[in-house]
């Protein structure tokens, strides 16, 4: 293996060991994982898809908020735990890169959202499964047909919100890079994520004709700059098989997603080379 | 040989607050460190000695001038592979053992696997860690991160040793320890640069000193040489009487040569202390 790469890994080994230690990880676990249990009790008697759907809706809305939360506060807090502890003055004297040492913190913490995901993902799809059993065989004695819950789907979910996840955290090391203190980036890269998420309403505007240039021009910088979070969430239909979702729509996504990643790592180890620790 | 650093015309600017205001740390510092000895950089605090050393590790650019290290234009991999640096006031993750740490700076700083155990229990026996290895820093006294500090810098058996204040916090003892420590480099034909503030220490330990102020180099040369009086003489008497003192003064008269001063010659307060106690009990 390559020398380069597997500093990398021990960087990002340590990364997670730290993460996973932390209470603030154990404790967005026990929130996240309570919302998903407590969709148990959510019924809604039309004992069929819309019950299913509405359990998954609330669980999958736990998972995407305390997910978003985690990949933003606890990557800068890894950051910023080695730049004000000054580990990162021991770590960067050695044989190691700075674009390593970015790297390094990037897959040990979206190696700790994998590992959150995963845990609520699969609390989620026990909860749907059992519910899907009962439904079932309540809909042998009536007639009605419940919607099926499918385990290709939930995988197709997790991994696009890892992705989604990811390009949070890149976006985080980048600012983080650039920031004087954590809370700044905590700040800004919350920002970063809303801004994110809501970027489709700039791109739809886009699309829309009009006269100002500035206006046009504003719009076409922040449509490329900020990358479109919510079409990640085009995978949460795919669970409950509710609507139809091409294989294209989901690997353009998860190409561009991609793009952003590289992107975003790219330039915040441009801006942490010139970084004095 | 070329120098093991050299540093030429450095100057180091931070800027602080809003406003831009300018702080210089290190004002046109001009300094030569030779291989195979030990280096002494003395000072006052904020004098610039860490800034200095971290310009030349390439952690903090300069504002004008130029630095050589092991041979390279600047603080290159390989020139880091060959270098070990305990930075002042260490602090390592907490939640890795003393074992772990040393091992995990031993892989980033290109150990082979194969040599890699052995390595790290050198490492941790050099600096009388081995029994406290098990367990995790974060319970470490401040002598004991300072020590692990100094295996996790010597770890990949460097040519250069950096240890930016290793003595602070520890009591006389250990930095009897650290002292020996940096000695048994020297032997290995190790370079160290030393900066610490017990000059007691330095004195015995360092080849060579020099010392900044305001960032600016005022004296720098061999041990022997910045402290020698030539123009004076100690001799130590033994049985001294009142009238052999004054036959001794006579005599010394009537050469010409002047008796300015009677003392006893005294123990320093570290020498008595390290006679009374024996030792820390992390030691
Ligand atoms: N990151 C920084 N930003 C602003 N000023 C700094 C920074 N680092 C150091 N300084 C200033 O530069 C000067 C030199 O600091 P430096 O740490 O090099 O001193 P030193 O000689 O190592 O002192 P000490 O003996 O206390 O360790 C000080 O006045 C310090 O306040
Ligand atoms: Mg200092």
């Amino acid at each position: 293996m390559n020398a380069s790469l597997r500093r990398t890994l021990w960087i990002s080994r340590v990364t997670f060991l730290e993460a996973v230690r932390q209470r603030f990880f154990a404790f967005l676990l026990v929130l996240g994982a309570a919302m998903v249990l407590s969709s148990v009790s959510l019924r809604v008697f039309d004992f069929g898809h819309g019950e299913l759907k509405f359990i998954a809706d609330f669980g999958f809305g736990g998972m995407f908020f305390f997910g978003s939360v985690l990949a933003v506060v606890m990557t800068a807090q890894l950051f910023f735990s080695e730049i004000d502890n000054k580990t990162a003055l021991t770590l960067l004297a050695k044989p190691l890169s700075r674009a390593e040492f970015l790297l390094g913190k990037f897959f040990g913490a979206w190696a700790v959202l994998g590992v959150f995901l995963v845990v609520l993902a699969g609390l989620q799809g026990l909860v749907l499964w059992a519910r899907e059993q009962e439904l079932i065989a309540m809909a042998e004695q009536s007639g009605k047909i419940p919607a099926t819950f499918s385990v290709l789907g939930l995988g197709q979910l997790v991994l696009m919100q890892w992705l989604r996840l990811g390009v949070v955290i890149a976006i985080v090391l980048a600012i983080s890079a650039l920031a004087r203190t954590f809370l700044f980036a905590v700040v800004v890269g919350s920002l970063a994520v809303v801004a994110g998420q809501l970027q489709w309403i700039a791109q739809d505007a886009f699309l829309r004709p009009t006269d100002s240039q500035a206006y046009a021009a504003f719009l076409w910088v922040s449509t490329r700059l900020i990358p479109n979070l919510q079409q990640f969430n085009l995978a949460d239909a795919l669970v409950l098989g509710s609507a139809a979702v091409e294989e294209g729509a989901l690997i353009a996504v998860g190409f561009s997603g991609l793009a952003y990643l590289v992107a975003y790592l790219t330039l915040g180890a441009l801006i942490f080379r010139r970084r004095e620790i | 040989m070329s120098a093991a650093i050299s540093v030429r015309h450095l100057t180091k600017d931070f800027r602080i607050g809003l406003r831009g205001l300018k702080l210089r740390a290190v004002d046109d510092l001009s300094l030569e460190i030779p291989r195979g000895q030990v280096f002494g950089l003395l000072g006052p605090n904020g004098c610039g000695k860490s800034t200095t050393l971290k310009i030349v590790l390439g952690l903090v650019s300069a504002t004008a001038g130029e630095i050589s290290i092991l041979g390279e234009s600047y603080a290159t991999s390989a020139a880091r592979r060959r270098t070990g640096f305990l930075p002042e006031a260490p602090y390592f993750h907490k939640f890795l053992t003393g074992r772990e740490l040393v091992r995990y700076c031993a892989q980033l700083s290109g150990v082979a696997a194969g040599d890699l155990d052995a390595a790290v229990e050198d490492a941790l026996g050099l600096a009388a860690m081995s029994e406290a290895a098990a367990r995790p820093i974060g319970t470490y006294s401040k002598g004991m991160l300072q020590r692990i500090g100094f295996a996790q810098a010597v770890v990949h058996d460097p040519e250069l040793v950096i240890l930016d204040e290793p003595t602070a916090g520890v009591d006389p003892v250990g930095s009897a320890a650290i002292g020996r420590m940096i000695d048994a480099m020297r032997t290995k034909g190790k370079t160290v640069v030393l900066c610490s503030h017990l000059l007691g220490q330095v004195e015995q330990i360092c080849d060579r000193v020099a010392i900044m102020d305001r960032g600016k180099l005022v004296l720098e040369g061999a041990v022997e040489d910045v402290l020698a009086r030539r123009d004076r003489h100690v001799l130590t008497v033994e049985a001294m009487t009142p009238a052999a003192r004054a036959a001794a003064e006579a005599a010394l008269e009537a050469h010409g040569a002047k008796l300015t001063s009677v003392t006893h010659p005294r123990r320093s307060l570290e020498d008595l202390f390290r006679e009374l106690v024996t030792g820390s009990r992390d030691a």
